[in-house]
């Protein structure tokens, strides 16, 4: 072998977190490598011009969770990271709709005009949420004690972290609890009364997750999408300029202006396992890299279960890895149009085409959609979170043409009798027909349509199952057991091998989280 | 002037208990009963002429060691039948059912049947429930620590903990914390394949919730449906004369500890001066006064309907609103002319629990009744034949047939709980009991309904909830029943809460009493 | 010069009901936003005129904005009791209390008027919404509480000539009504109540109608106003003189306990000078139980007037050249203040009162610096530069003008 192709570290996949990972460990002065398995990098994160002259974020869409250090210390912004507010979110309903903006005053006054209370409520909630998203926050930015084993420094991280907690308010941590164990229906119906404000906010309970809105637990991921911090202002979403690739490919720039080498079409077949420690990566072409670590990027059931042998593991912890909930729960679907669609209950061009719109009309909606799935269907009827990118960023599509980007739930991976080309179409169908509910002219206005289903997800980005957050986001898979107890830290059991995608801690989003703390762990600096 | 050290309202086994341990310690106690005997859901009461049945539990799961040995209530006359099999679980082919029995080696045996590998893997299975409740038995004893700043008494309180997590190691608390928010489908994944058995498990996970299997949290309620079973699945047992033959003893022995009990008073207020309880007032307008005032029914009535919305501060009054109950539990009384006879069960078999629930998707499907506010049409049936353990419950040759009925929501979307309502759950039971059971129209000659709509009305339980508040994990432990009010007492001076509505919850434990009765004794 | 200048735009803010009025004789369209409502911030391009109608004149305000809620039935009296701090078993009928009302703790929510229509009906003031609270609080009454924000139009009409205009209007003379009562009359045939209440701590009425009849209330004081100088009055000049009056504002001087993220956010009524509201002699109100602590253990912070003095200040801009540099307008920044090089306190907003010819401000001051005649150091900005200037605490209000209370003999 040829010495060049010996690296202090191979990181497993050119997802964000993957890319986050390799860019701190070159910016330490470390020679690393990336494998990517695609043509393009990003993972889940990515940009492709689907269709002639149509860009689109494929799969993840919106950027809220970035951490602001990860924007600063990789000069993100340098190397092309340009996150647009979305500025509203609009939830259509037959002959009317619920509107909430950016302006405080006009969000009071569009919640009054269907509850005054809610509007009073809702005006103290989101203040609340932050409080709450910040006493969390220091959570987030540990990395997960071993629950089993603590070493000293673990101790002194539960420590640091109880008396944090110590100083929240009876208040924040009454609330904190029911976050924790409650539905988002459920904690919103203790606020609010007015129903498609109250499904619409639960809707974010739901994204990712297969639960209802009903379902205990929701309100922890509603609680995640709450700690979206784009400047410094919490809970705002943004979309990134040219596409969420864009993000991935920042970072990228920035990993290769630390030195690191990134490779597309480079499938890893397995890690090398010497004696218990990894020493390399083999490719599916049968080159092969040898290195003091490797980094895995993937979700953990591809970590453990694929790139190394069952054998090089102790034997609870494959199994711990086996019982990791993963089940994918949510689709895509990416349409290029003709216009903009025109909504019934709010004709013509407006604000509302600049923000997020959500198909949400009332838990019911939401609960028979998520009910389709849980007896292994997709939702006849199903929740949509939609963004217009063409709007913010007029080069996404063709001058006068438009993107549109549906993530929808639910469509289960396992679906009854499986997904097959009739399933997708007709999955798609249902998107489209939900659409037309509200905006009837969707039909006449869509040029091309891209539906992916969870098994196209999971074939196309090696997601498990489909499941955008590499696991579930309960409270059993969080913080020191997410993926596995005593190996909750970015390490695993075998030497010199590391995790740092979304299926560690803290989870899901484009937050650059897992892979900076990941690499922050190796460099001893955490 | 006071009359009384304690009043303790209503007369439920909390209630009870609490009052015996209070008036065993030599205080003067006065019980309020507001229904024309006490017992409250452990009362035994004829339904119809000559049928008499067990109001809401047909059997006691497990009852508090410490309560058995203070109150001595087994040399006291408190004679509980456990039966050698506990549960059967019936399956859809017409004779291959689980038995549950006590001893897990004749339940693997049966297991067998279904699944060798489920089989194999159910001694394990046992001695991990076992452990993991392990933990709870010893929390239970406590009142739950005040948080986020817990101080070192509380920690030092917690000590009894150590005992288990010594035993076991962190591992031990790391399943617990791993399997409490868990749903039961997580739970089971990790174990079996057979889809009865799977089921048949699922049904203790949401014994008494208004969700189905698929909800997190279910793992939890698992759990505390077999504390103190010794790793017994399904560990039941059955009183002698009837479940009222409990709050009997108990009523015992608060007489011979100069204790005064009377029914048929209803209490309309909790007088608060002050912030200071100060004793009650009854519906003929009697002013009771008292130093301490114990209540042992659900926060609802108690905060809302006792104390008035007047003297709740508005940020307590919220969390007392908040307290999610959504009783969905019915129960159905049937008297029957004979012996049912059910295909591949002896009739010595008779006297255990049936549950009808083929698949986890079945018992999920019935809880989807629930959100949407309508009766399980096909609703998950568990059933005993209470006159199989007592025979003057009927008389001679004919049975009484109890069924559990979930899930039948009190919040109904489209109607009330009306005599059609209920003749339609009365049906869609009968329907599912008719696939088991093919005579049971014709044995049926009474029957009575009990809608959670019926249990809010006879037992004041606030929209029909058994466990005086979802046993669900956001109401659980020192947020029982308010993160301000989980240590049995209130906001008020001298009052205190004693019922399922506390910590540790609901069942016929006594839990809640004899931990009130402590906090209360302590001063 | 003037010019016809028509302003045309889809706004998503609300219009009061004499939008037609006040947008045609908004000169500067200068405009503020209060309560999701246009207002007016000055009419002409200059304040002056506006304020001095308040103390010389009559000053004519649209209060629409203000939140309004009508309680209503057999419990409304026991219900405000309990709700508000002041003793409203004895509002009588016509009567109006000025009140502000706390959460259990005994924080701050907000504060307003409650007027006593009848014995079983009240409307009350508030600065923000609080239908939430007010609901909330009325579980079990026997009483309906409805939202009168847009259903009820408001005017103040503000100033020493206020009397002799209502007067010129109104059916009934309005010699005997007496500061903080209100009575029913009309205006030509449109029944209006008339107030005598304002927030310029100056002789002052508000009149409260039908939103249908908003334009021809506004005609009719307008013209028989003119020869008593009435002038449409924006919200600058109403600052200034709320200021001078020692009256405090809602997220300016203090933050809502139900909004405020931190304790340290919210007052008590003690630490906003409203301790004679506080009547600890009620059986029970909300706040009542942590007041009583509050008021056994002092409170931390007290709220004061002060007053700049002249001859520091003037040093500090002669040093720089400039003559002294003063507020044209009332201000709202947190402003520092000094005792030696400890910081005992803030000023929340202070203005340079042109009837007084003293630079005023309202502050937020540690117990123990806040008796009056303290000296302390306020921080000034001087041509780009921190100063520290000495700052007097005195008594409020810093304009009282005996008008204000009294009666025509």
């Amino acid at each position: 072998m040829p010495s060049i192709n010996k690296y202090d570290a191979i990181v497993i996949g050119g997802g964000h977190n993957g890319l986050t990972a390799a860019a701190y460990l070159s910016r330490a002065g470390k020679k690393v490598l990336v494998l990517e398995r695609r043509h393009v990098l990003g993972g889940a994160a990515v940009t492709e011009e689907v269709f002639p002259g149509f860009k689109f974020s494929v799969c993840s869409y919106v950027v809220s969770l970035m951490k602001p250090n990860v924007m600063r210390e990789l000069m993100l912004p340098k190397f092309g990271l340009e996150l647009l507010p979305l500025e509203s979110t609009f939830t259509p309903l037959d002959g009317d709709y619920l509107m909430r903006t950016a302006d405080g005053d006009q969000t009071y006054r569009e919640i009054a005009r269907h509850s005054k209370k809610d509007a009073e409520a809702y005006k103290r909630f989101g203040p609340l949420m932050g409080q709450i998203g910040m006493a969390v926050r220091p959570i987030l930015e540990t990395i997960a004690p071993n629950a089993l084993r603590p070493s000293l420094s673990d101790m002194l991280a539960a420590k640091r972290l109880l008396d944090h907690f110590k100083t929240l308010s009876n208040e924040q941590f009454e609330y904190l609890t029911k976050l924790m164990t409650m539905s988002s229906a459920d904690f919103l119906d203790e606020w609010f009364e007015f129903e498609p404000l109250k499904s619409t906010m639960s809707a974010s309970g739901i994204i990712g997750t297969f639960m209802g809105p009903r379902s205990p637990g929701s309100a922890y991921v509603m609680l995640h999408h709450y700690m979206g911090d784009i400047d410094g202002a919490f809970r705002a979403w943004g979309f990134q300029r040219g596409g969420t690739g864009e993000v991935s490919m920042a970072i990228a720039r920035s990993a290769e202006h630390f030195g690191a080498t990134i490779m597309t079409e480079a499938s890893v077949k397995n890690v090398i396992v010497k004696n218990g420690r990894a020493t390399g990566v083999a490719l599916e072409n049968g080159d092969e890299y040898i290195s003091d670590m490797v980094i895995s990027g993937l979700d953990p059931k591809l970590s453990f279960l694929k790139m190394v042998e069952e054998k090089e593991l102790p034997s609870d912890f494959v199994r711990s890895i086996k019982n990791f909930r993963i089940r994918g729960s949510s689709g895509k679907v990416n349409l290029a149009l003709d216009g903009l669609p025109d909504f019934t209950c709010l004709p013509g061009e407006g604000h509302h085409h600049r923000g997020a719109i959500s198909i949400s009309p009332d838990f019911d909606y939401l609960e028979n959609a998520y009910d389709d799935a849980k007896y292994g269907n997709f939702s006849k009827r199903p929740f949509m979170d939609i963004i217009l990118p063409s709007v913010l960023d007029p080069e996404m599509a063709p001058p006068g043409k438009h993107v549109m980007s549906c993530f929808v739930q639910y469509a289960p991976y396992n679906l009854k009798g499986g997904w097959d080309d009739n399933k997708r179409e007709a999955f798609g169908d249902a998107v489209v027909n939900a659409l037309a509910r509200y905006a009837p002219n969707i039909k006449d206005i869509i040029l091309h349509r891209q539906v992916l289903t969870p098994a196209d997800l999971e074939d196309t980005f090696g997601l498990t199952e489909g499941n955008i957050f590499h696991g579930e986001l309960t409270v059993q898979q969080l913080f020191s057991l997410r993926p596995a107890v005593k190996w909750a830290d970015y390490t695993t059991p075998i030497k010199n091998y590391f995790q740092c995608g979304s299926g560690t801690h803290p989870g899901g989003g484009i937050t650059g989280s897992p892979g900076e703390m990941a690499a922050k762990k190796i460099l001893g600096i955490h | 002037m006071a009359q009384y050290d304690i009043i303790v309202i209503g007369s439920g086994i909390n209630s009870l208990v609490a009052a015996s341990i209070i008036a065993k310690a030599g205080k003067k106690v006065l019980v309020l009963e507001a229904r024309e005997k006490i017992g409250g859901l452990a009362s035994t009461n004829e339904f119809a002429p000559g049928f008499q049945c067990n109001a809401i539990y047909d059997t006691l799961k497990w009852i508090d060691p410490r309560i058995i040995k203070e109150l001595q209530i087994q040399s006291q006359g408190l004679e509980l039948i456990e039966m050698d099999i506990k549960r059967i679980a019936l399956g859809e082919k017409e004779n291959k059912h689980i038995i549950f029995h006590k001893d897990p080696l004749l339940t693997s045996d049966s297991i067998a049947d279904h699944s060798r590998e489920d089989s194999k893997k159910w001694i394990d299975f046992t001695t991990h429930i076992e452990k993991l409740t392990k933990f709870l038995e010893k929390l239970y004893q406590l009142a739950p620590p005040s948080l986020p700043d817990i101080g070192l008494l509380d920690a030092l309180s917690m000590r009894s903990l150590l005992g288990p997590l010594m035993g076991q190691g962190p591992q031990g608390l790391v399943n617990l914390a791993r399997t409490a928010p868990m749903m039961m489908p997580e739970l089971m994944d990790e174990w079996f394949e057979n889809e009865l058995l799977r089921s048949a498990l699922s049904t203790a996970g949401t014994h008494g919730l208004s969700y189905g299997p698929y909800a997190s949290g279910t793992g939890y309620n698992f759990l505390h449906q077999h504390l103190h079973s010794k790793g017994i699945i399904h560990n039941s047992s059955s009183v002698k004369g009837g479940t009222g033959a409990f709050p009997a003893i108990l009523n015992n022995i608060l007489s011979s500890n100069n204790a005064d009990v009377r029914t048929r008073v209803k209490v309309t207020s909790i007088n608060i001066k002050n912030n200071v309880c100060e004793g009650v007032t009854t519906l003929e307008g009697e002013e009771i006064l008292s130093n301490q005032v114990i209540s042992g029914l659900d926060p609802q009535s108690t905060f809302i309907n006792l104390v008035g919305n007047q003297n709740l501060d508005p940020s307590f009054h919220t969390q007392i609103k908040n307290i999610k109950y959504r009783g969905s539990t019915a129960r159905i009384h049937f008297a029957l002319k004979d012996m049912p006879k059910i295909e591949g069960v002896n009739e010595d078999q008779m006297n255990t629990v049936f549950s009808i629930s083929p698949s986890m998707e079945y018992l999920e499907k019935a809880s989807d009744a629930v959100k949407y506010g309508f009766i399980s049409e096909n609703p998950y049936v568990e059933f005993s034949i209470p006159s199989t353990v007592n025979p003057e419950f009927s008389p001679d040759g004919k049975h009484v047939l109890t069924a559990s009925v979930q899930y039948a929501p009190y919040h109904l979307s489209d109607s009330d709980w009306d005599q059609s309502s209920k003749e339609q759950l009365k049906q869609n039971t009968i329907q599912v009991l008719e696939k088991k059971i093919p005579d049971i129209t014709k044995l049926i000659e009474n029957s009575v309904v009990h809608s959670p709509k019926d249990l809010e009305d006879e037992f004041g339980l606030t929209e029909g909830n058994l466990n005086h508040g979802e046993m669900t994990l956001d109401q659980l432990l020192f947020m029982r029943p308010t993160a301000s009010s989980s240590q049995y007492s209130t906001p008020f001076k001298n009052l205190f809460l004693c019922g399922p509505g506390t910590h540790p919850g609901g069942g016929l434990h006594g839990m809640n009493g004899y931990n009130a009765a402590k906090k209360v004794l302590k001063g | 010069m003037s010019y016809k200048n028509q302003f045309h735009a889809e706004t998503q803010l609300k219009l009061s009901p004499f939008f037609d009025r006040t947008s045609v004789l908004n000169e500067s369209q200068e405009w503020r936003r209060w309560s999701g409502y246009l207002s007016a911030t000055n009419y002409e391009l200059n304040h002056e005129n506006e304020y001095f109608a308040i103390r010389t004149k009559a000053a004519l305000l649209d209060i629409t904005p203000l939140y309004k809620y009508l309680i209503e039935g057999p419990d409304s009296q026991k219900f405000l009791h309990r709700l508000v701090t002041r003793n409203i078993n004895i509002c009588k009928v016509g009567q109006v209390m000025y009140t502000p009302w706390c959460d259990e703790k005994g924080k701050v929510i907000d504060d307003g008027t409650v007027q006593r229509l009848s014995d079983h009906k009240f409307r009350i003031t508030s600065a923000e919404p609080n239908l939430e609270w007010l609901e909330h609080n009325s579980v079990g009454m026997d009483l309906a509480i409805s939202d009168d924000s847009s259903t009820t139009a408001a005017l103040a009409l503000q100033g020493p000539n206020s009397r002799d205009i209502l007067n010129a209007v109104a059916k009934e003379t309005l010699d005997d009504l007496k500061f903080f009562w209100m009575k029913n009359t009309r205006f030509g045939d449109i029944p209006v109540s008339i107030s005598r209440t304002g927030y310029t701590g100056d002789l002052g009425y508000e009149i409260w109608m039908d939103p249908s009849d908003a334009l021809l209330v506004w005609d009719m004081l307008i013209e028989k106003g003119k020869p008593y100088g009435i002038t449409p009055t924006g919200l600058q000049a109403l600052d200034i003189s709320r200021i001078e009056a020692g009256l405090i504002l809602l997220d300016v001087d203090y933050i809502s306990s139900r909004h405020a993220l931190i304790e340290s956010r919210k007052s008590s009524p003690f630490e906003l000078g409203l301790g004679w509201s506080v009547k600890m002699k009620k059986d029970n109100f909300i706040g009542k139980r942590a007041l009583e602590k509050e008021l056994k253990n002092g409170p931390e912070w007290e709220f004061v007037g002060i007053e700049i003095e002249w001859a520091q200040l003037e040093k500090h801009y002669r040093k720089a050249g400039l003559a002294p540099g003063l507020p044209s307008t009332a201000w709202r920044t947190s402003t520092p203040l000094y005792s030696g090089s400890e910081q005992v306190g803030y000023a929340t907003s202070g203005a340079w009162s042109p009837i007084l010819k003293r630079y005023i401000a309202l502050a937020h001051i540690k117990n123990g610096y806040s008796k009056e005649g303290t000296v302390l150091d306020f921080e000034l900005k001087v041509e780009h530069f921190r100063k520290l200037t000495p700052a007097k605490v005195v008594k409020t209000p810093f304009f009282d003008p005996e008008r204000k209370r009294s009666c025509p003999a």
